[in-house]
């Protein structure tokens, strides 16, 4: 499967500030992307680009191989699913009402319904009226909505929004799901990278409108290796005895900062260490938060 | 996927299920009934001589107040349901903005034109209920009713569009309720002005004056001349309200 998603410098200015800038977003078939980025950085304006919800100011959109354009929108679109931001539904109707309407809207039969309740399991509360519906109820009935039709393509913005945590993890056992079960492509907007960590096998990060990564999460982990903080009896005489032994250290506040977490490294640092009469009193491993990896992306600081 | 415009059409009565729209215009006609039977509860043989044309005359009057509280509460609670559930941002990915416009000022025309139907019946009701001896002006019934409809549409297209664009409904049905003090006062009004106020245009076609005589206390009502220009560039404003309208709509982001 080839690219699913192919965004050409796509653009979106409002005034003089460019709230997408330049993105070049490449999702590959079969693959869950994760799309990352802190508050505001661009994600539902990009992905409300894609759907067609906003224009874009530059740029051009490829979506499953033919670019998108006012007229064949809505066929392309015929493929896909989404759920942005908040989920939609009519709060005075049913859960089924609600999915009889989409039904109608995507051409497809209405025993379609009866499977899509059964894959986000709200077989039993289809009949309520939504509006007396918990917000993880009425982001599976969202869902539902998207996979009607069996799309070629999902796209989902937060979708773990305002869901406690068994919920978010239904919601995410669910989307991992989807490639496998149904071959589904899903992208996925998130300001948690261990939310993405947990779904995504490719990466996109977002920032200011500007794409700063993208590739698979294997690459991502690279990036985001994790430290080993060792705390001892003399962190300075440490310094000398770890560079004899090649091992990269640093020095920071009060503790020795090994850049390397293999365990044959580590077993050798504090062997090392433990030999010159230092006492190892904490070790500890640190894994890269987003902010970190930010920083190292970007060279600036961001708060999630 | 290409599903038709009628079925697209049916849809809104999907949508519209339990939102009891019915009930707005059938609680305004039980309203006009109401009125003419109490009004027409001592009635005397001149009343009989002039009955639908005083009920034709006095009617688009009440038009003018109740009519645009009414269109604003029908607009806004087809419109509300899409913008409270948040379902636009769905509807958009599904179908093209200026059907789910069209579909949406169709169903609403739906309890218009039951409105404009009802008050004929009201009409011819009332002419046998009070025994009228006026022969029926037909062709002023029928100018009536095309004219209310008109402006009726004309006010729907506006609460509509504001509906759609407005996340929150209290200012389409603010003007509502300033559209029906307006129309009432622009009664008032030298017709240089009144001719700028859109409600008031519920009782402006209306092809027939009333005279008061002081001295024997007496209503008479006589036809005048149908505005026939006035009513052929209101039809043109109503287009281009339209075509405004639905273009704000396309053109809003989401």
């Amino acid at each position: 499967m080839g690219t699913v998603i192919t965004t050409d410098a796509l653009t979106k200015q409002y005034g003089a500030k460019k709230v997408v800038n330049h993105l070049d977003l490449q999702v590959p078939g079969g693959s869950i992307y994760g799309f990352l980025g802190p508050n505001g950085a661009g994600k539902s304006t990009t992905m409300k680009m894609i759907l067609g919800l906003i224009h874009p100011s530059a740029g051009e959109i490829t979506v499953l191989g033919q670019k998108m354009t006012d007229e064949n929108r809505l066929s392309i679109l015929g493929h896909t699913g989404s759920l942005i931001e908040s989920p939609s539904y009519y709060g005075h109707l049913t859960g089924r009402e609600n999915l009889k309407i989409i039904c109608t809207l995507k051409d497809v039969p209405e025993k379609e319904i009866d499977h899509v309740l059964n894959i986000v399991r709200m077989e039993n509360q289809q009949h309520k009226k939504v509006k007396q519906y918990s917000l993880g109820m009425k982001q599976r009935l969202g869902l539902a909505a998207a996979l009607l039709g069996n799309p070629r393509l999902l796209l989902l913005d937060e979708p773990t929004n305002g869901l406690d945590p068994a919920g978010i993890q239904e919601m995410r056992e669910l989307i991992c799901s989807l490639p496998q079960s149904h071959g589904m492509t899903v992208l996925v907007s998130s300001h948690l990278l261990s939310e993405i960590d947990q779904m995504a096998t490719h990466v996109g990060i977002i920032d200011e409108g500007e794409l700063i990564f993208q590739d698979t999460l294997a690459s991502l982990h690279e990036h985001s290796r994790s430290k080993i903080c060792m705390k001892t009896t003399d962190n300075v005489s440490c310094i000398p005895l770890f560079k004899a032994a090649q091992i990269p250290a640093v020095l920071k506040e009060d503790s020795v900062y090994l850049s390397c977490s293999d365990d044959r490294t580590v077993a050798q640092a504090v062997r090392m260490a433990v030999h010159n009469g230092i006492g190892v009193l904490r070790l500890e491993e640190q894994q890269m938060s987003l902010e970190d990896i930010f920083l190292h992306l970007t060279g600036k600081k961001v708060h999630i | 996927m290409n599903i038709s415009f009628s079925r697209q059409l049916s849809i809104e009565k999907l949508k519209a299920r339990r939102r009891c729209l019915w009930l707005i215009p059938t609680v305004i006609l039980a309203f006009l009934v109401l009125w003419t039977m109490w009004s027409y509860q001592t009635v005397t043989s001149k009343d009989q001589q002039q009955g639908y044309s005083s009920l034709l005359f006095q009617l688009p009057l009440l038009n003018t107040i109740l009519m645009p509280l009414m269109i604003a509460v029908i607009s806004s609670r087809i419109c509300d349901m899409e913008i409270k559930g948040n379902t636009l941002k769905l509807l958009c990915t599904l179908q093209r903005r200026r059907i789910i416009y069209d579909c949406k000022l169709l169903y609403s025309a739906k309890y218009l034109l039951l409105f404009c139907l009802g008050e004929m019946l009201l009409i011819l009701g009332a002419g046998q209920m009070f025994h009228f001896t006026e022969t029926l002006p037909l062709s002023v019934l029928g100018l009536n009713f095309l004219c209310t409809l008109l402006v009726g549409m004309a006010v729907m297209i506006l609460q509509q569009t504001l509906s759609l664009l407005s996340e929150n409904q209290l200012v389409p049905l603010i003007l509502g309720l300033a559209g029906s003090f307006l129309g009432l006062f622009s009664i008032y009004f030298p017709d240089r002005i009144s001719q700028f106020v859109l409600w008031s245009y519920f009782a402006t076609f209306t092809p027939l004056r009333m005279d008061w005589d002081r001295a024997t206390r007496a209503l008479t009502y006589y036809p005048i001349p149908f505005p026939t220009v006035k009513f052929i560039l209101f039809l043109v404003f109503t287009l281009l309200l339209y075509l405004l309208g639905k273009h704000r709509f396309q053109k809003k982001e989401l």
